[in-house]
């Protein structure tokens, strides 16, 4: 068999890529029929329910737990902390409880007796000399560039500093700022956990996650097997964002508990549980001066951050500042802070989003100290932008501005009429992400009746991974989606990787791509020569492999399959991360622009319209690339207006710790979200890549400056709720 | 959530000896929106819910002569979209239209809210503005209380152990009267009250005077509230911003908000200025006969 040429069709050659398909699963999921983990339920299963600490400080003084075990129904208590355990954070679970029940382990958590010695809590993340008189600040990195480098003789922290200075002395246009932006938490919907069941000496685990390649090893370690033994599996979930990624330790705890009882266990974090132990997005505050030309665009920037990523400390990475928009001359420094919260974990396009805010409102701040435009603002910056796209970023602004009028809505800031009170403004921001596709293989296996069928251990977060398998695969073979079968989500399939950091589409269409390829290159050789042509003249269309210009000299696919006889044809094809390939990419940008009203009587910000305009390089299947836009933009939105975990600071307590108090965006909050994909030619053609994180990154530092738009002054802190709104009106911000 | 009996009773007098007979144990379900979630999170346990949403005198709503009839148990839907009450009885249609979405305004009841309650109810502070009479059975008879006078404290009434509300009874409406009730949330929908105004106002023939006028407050104190000076302020006033200033700050001397995470002692009172001024200059239009629904403003 000659080496396959990988490649995706052109667009006029294309017939499936590129078309707008419906989800494989959205019938199952729209009528409740899909089954998550939450939804596994085994014979003979024991409910698990949790014990958190209820303070954020504290060491744990003693544990009795016999008044549990005694709890009618109740039938394990297993212990995860032991006595002189340091609790960091409130929430951290010290005992699961397994029962007949839910009610009989919510009261067998009751019965757990734990004495407790509190300490001195920290949770003000965003009062930076506080921390420090705390003691809870590491310094956390930082760089400086200048144009003029330092003499050999120069001592270059004070050359960097002199510098800086002179740079910033001399820009005719200047501007200090602060901006920041708190932490939210993770709050899948479908809460972290799992359904385990330990029989015979092997494992099978209904894991929420968004990695099931990869988390069967974490099992099999606790309970001292082979991963070979263990499965996991993950149908659907709901709802991951970068904090499924491991099986934690509550889900090896039940699996010991299942190996312990001999029955299956069901373990599903509580609401409460789930937000204060399942990550969350770290905080990030920055105060920096920045000079600009006559143009605006920026020659010298000049600031520091801070911001915590929990127990552990961090913060925003150092690397990201600032962000998009890079000054020829820059000095960044980060310092990270220890607070008493749950330790932060990847959240859609870790860092990103918070520098965007932190940083790209300060642009649209310069614009509004030199009275001029945003978009020219940005625009003449572009020369300037940390990836070299700075063409692709114009012409995605064009597209956006002409989306969303900006040109014929746009004031300067605080320049806009007030109707009973209520002022209008509009605002911008740019992103950046890499989206490499992810080590991935496809089993493939075409039988002789036709059928089509791959395994892949990837798994679908709800964003069309199926989908999108199974496009390639029918554009492949020039069949229809009803004509392959696609199964994923079990590790007992061909290894695939995690489905995070925008990987996955890259991932799966690479390796399944190339799998179809290969097979179909099997089956040219079998039916060439019946069609008196050579394997490479053929061509798969329409149900059927002709000679290529010559439809008359065509076999219908079923009638090509069935030469095949016993001998089904099976291939394993791979794609490693990082390797060079035709068929994926990285390296996309994305502008996006937000239209706000603002009530300055009582600070309610309403989102009017916003627009996405991304790049992706090749885009499979629209319809979901677009459905991942929305969902982005929506949490962006919420990030923008309402998600803050709201911590005591006398306590530590996480006081908003559920979701009637945790607010999360409606429909009715997000007003009309216009999505386009940028979809050139030149994009086209560099393959495939995810866009999971990228539009995810832009909304807040969007809508924080259509705000500022609006009003005439900077809201700093994101969320922008309408206290914050009123005090920056009042000059209390 | 723990194990517990359930009974659904079809006529009044089972219910209340159910609930005599409990002593104390049992709650009433109407839609159950408050009581399940209460129940799910261990906030109540009662040993035996009484489903009172098939016991008829507890699902009237009848406009007659004597005014409005709402049963406890009468759903948010039927409420918001009954005729009468949105012709006459305006902000209580207002309250029944924003208390949650579809699926809850179908189970969800004003009863149950005015049980349940809570200082921020959405239905309590309009049905103050409307001079609302609770209907009160229990094994010694009935009894009335206003409306205003319901609530004793977050989450506590004036319902014995054995009594039951019944139904909430409104007063005729006088001509070119208006009302109507709004809420100051962080987002567009379903979320709980910051602030919450409702108001009722009967202007002269003319529309120049207000002849008549009743404000309540809701998410301010303790309980929803009364702004009784508030609105005996605007009595006898002519229409103007001067006359809708001073029933402003008369109502922001009654109340004493909290400080949470939903906001600051200062910014609730500012809020409360704002929306007592917004919903009676609704209240008023629609006095007027102007039907409109929205002034500007969030």
């Amino acid at each position: 068999m000659a080496d396959t040429k990988y490649s995706w069709p052109t667009r006029e050659e294309a017939q499936i890529i590129g078309s707008r398909r419906n989800r494989l699963d959205g019938m199952e999921k729209s009528t409740g029929a899909a089954k998550y983990t939450y939804d596994v339920n085994l014979k003979d299963q024991l409910i698990a329910r949790a014990l958190g600490s209820p303070h954020a400080h504290c060491t744990i003084a003693s544990i009795d737990i016999k008044a549990a075990e005694q709890t009618p129904g109740v039938v394990h208590v297993e212990v995860l902390r032991k006595v002189g355990y340091e609790i960091k954070w409130q929430g951290d679970l010290i005992a699961v409880v397994a029962a007949e029940s839910e009610a009989a382990a919510a009261e067998g958590v009751t019965n757990v007796k734990i004495t407790y010695n509190e300490m001195d809590v920290f949770v003000q993340d965003a009062e930076l000399e506080l921390a420090r008189k705390a003691g809870r600040t590491a310094p956390a990195g930082g760089k400086s560039v200048t144009q003029v480098e330092p003499g050999d003789d120069d001592d270059e922290d004070e050359f960097v500093e002199a510098e800086i200075q002179r740079l910033y002395d001399a820009s005719p246009h200047k501007l200090e700022g602060y901006y920041g932006i708190d932490a939210i938490t993770h709050c899948c919907l479908e809460p972290h956990g799992s359904t385990v069941q330990w029989k015979d000496g092997k494992l099978l685990a209904y894991l929420s996650t968004q990695n099931v390649s990869g988390t069967d090893e974490a099992f099999a370690t606790d309970l001292d097997m082979t991963s070979d033994d263990v499965e996991v599996r993950c149908e659907y979930i709901g709802g991951g964002f970068g904090s499924k990624f491991a099986a934690d330790y509550w889900g090896v705890a039940a699996a010991r508990i299942s190996k312990e009882t001999g029955r299956p266990v069901k373990f599903m974090l509580s609401r409460d549980q789930e937000l204060k132990n399942a990550g969350n997005r770290p905080s990030g505050y920055l105060k920096v001066r920045i000079g600009a030309d006559n143009n605006g665009v920026v020659q010298v920037w000049d600031s520091q951050h801070w911001g915590t990523a929990g127990v552990r400390g961090g913060g925003i990475s150092q690397s990201v500042i600032p962000y998009v928009i890079q000054p020829p001359n820059y000095r960044r420094k980060a310092i990270g802070i220890k607070t008493n919260n749950g330790q932060a974990r990847a959240w859609r396009a870790p860092n990103h989003p918070q520098a965007c805010a932190m940083t790209q409102t300060a642009i649209d701040d310069l614009a509004r100290v030199m009275k001029k435009d945003a978009f020219d603002v940005f625009a003449a910056n572009l020369g300037n932008v940390a990836n070299g796209k700075g063409d692709v970023y114009l012409a995605e602004m064009k597209v956006a501005a002409e989306i969303i009028g900006w040109k014929d809505k746009y004031h300067l800031h605080g320049q806009g009429p007030s109707k009973g009170g209520v002022v209008e403004g509009m605002g911008l921001a740019l992103h950046m992400w890499g989206g490499t596709a992810n080590s991935s293989t496809c089993r493939l296996v075409i039988r002789s009746d036709g059928s089509v069928e791959s395994s892949c251990g990837t798994q679908d977060l709800g964003t069309g991974t199926r989908t999108v398998c199974a496009m390639v695969l029918a554009e492949t073979f020039g069949l229809d989606l009803d004509d392959v079968t696609v199964n994923i989500g079990s590790s007992k399939y061909p290894m695939s990787g995690a489905s995070g950091g925008s990987t996955t589409v890259g991932a799966v269409s690479e390796s399944h791509r190339r799998a179809a390829q290969d097979a179909l290159q099997i089956l040219f050789e079998k039916v060439a020569g019946q069609l008196s042509a050579k394997p490479e003249e053929l061509v798969a269309v329409n149900g059927a492999i002709h000679v290529a210009g010559d439809k008359k000299r065509m076999i219908s696919w079923k009638a090509a399959c069935s030469r095949l006889g016993v001998q089904s044809i099976e291939v394993s094809a791979s794609h490693k991360r990082g390797d060079a390939s035709p068929l994926s990419n990285s390296g996309v940008c994305g502008v996006q622009m937000a239209e706000v009203a603002v009530d300055t009587e009582t600070g309610v910000v309403k989102i009017k319209k916003f627009v996405a305009v991304q790049d992706q390089g090749l885009v499979i299947s629209p319809k979901t690339c677009e459905s991942q836009i929305y969902g982005a933009v929506i949490m962006g939105i919420a990030a923008a207006l309402y998600e803050q975990r709201i911590s005591d600071p006398a306590t530590g307590a996480f006081v908003n710790a559920e979701l009637s108090d945790y607010k999360l965006a409606r429909l009715g909050d997000v007003g009309e979200i216009i999505v386009e994909l940028y979809e050139p030619e030149s994009e086209r053609q560099r393959g495939v890549i995810g866009n999971g994180e990228p539009p995810a990154i832009s909304p807040v530092a969007a809508v924080s400056n259509a705000i500022c738009n609006a009003l005439g002054v900077r809201v700093p802190v994101a969320p922008y709720t309408p206290q914050r709104v009123l005090e920056a009106l009042q000059g209390r911000a | 959530m723990h194990a517990f009996d359930y009974k659904s009773p079809e006529v009044l007098a089972e219910a209340l000896q159910q609930l005599a007979d409990s002593d104390g144990s049992a709650k009433p379900l109407a839609g159950g929106t408050d009581l399940i979630d209460q129940m799910r999170t261990g906030r109540h346990q009662p040993t035996l819910v009484i489903d009172i949403k098939k016991v008829a005198e507890l699902n009237v709503l009848e406009c007659a002569g004597d005014g409005l009839h709402v049963g406890a148990a009468t759903p948010c839907y039927r409420i918001c979209g009954d005729d009468n009450v949105q012709q006459d009885y305006t902000a209580l249609a207002d309250a029944c239209n924003i208390i949650g979405g579809v699926q809850i305004q179908s189970r969800a009841s004003v009863g149950g809210n005015l049980c349940n309650s809570g200082p921020a109810g959405d239905s309590i502070p309009a049905m103050i503005a409307l001079r609302g009479i609770c209907v009160i059975a229990g094994s010694a008879g009935t009894r009335e209380v206003p409306v205003a006078e319901f609530c004793t404290g977050p989450g506590q009434n004036v319902l014995a152990d054995n009594e039951l509300l019944v139904e909430i009874r409104f007063p005729p409406r006088p001509t070119a009267s208006g009302s109507h009730y709004r809420r100051m949330i962080p987002r567009n929908e379903m979320d709980i009250a910051v602030v919450g105004v409702g108001a009722s106002v009967t202007l002269n023939e003319a529309g120049t005077t207000i002849t008549d006028a009743c404000i309540g407050l809701g998410a301010v104190g303790p309980t929803p509230l009364l702004a009784a000076r508030a609105g005996e302020c605007l009595v006898g006033q002519t229409v103007s911003d001067a006359t809708l200033a001073n029933a402003v700050e008369a109502a922001k001397e009654i109340i004493s908000p909290i400080t949470d995470m939903r906001g600051t002692q200062e910014y609730r009172v500012h809020v409360t200025g704002v929306l007592v001024r917004r919903v009676l200059e609704t209240a008023i239009s629609r006095a007027t006969g102007d039907p409109c629904v929205v002034r500007p403003g969030h």
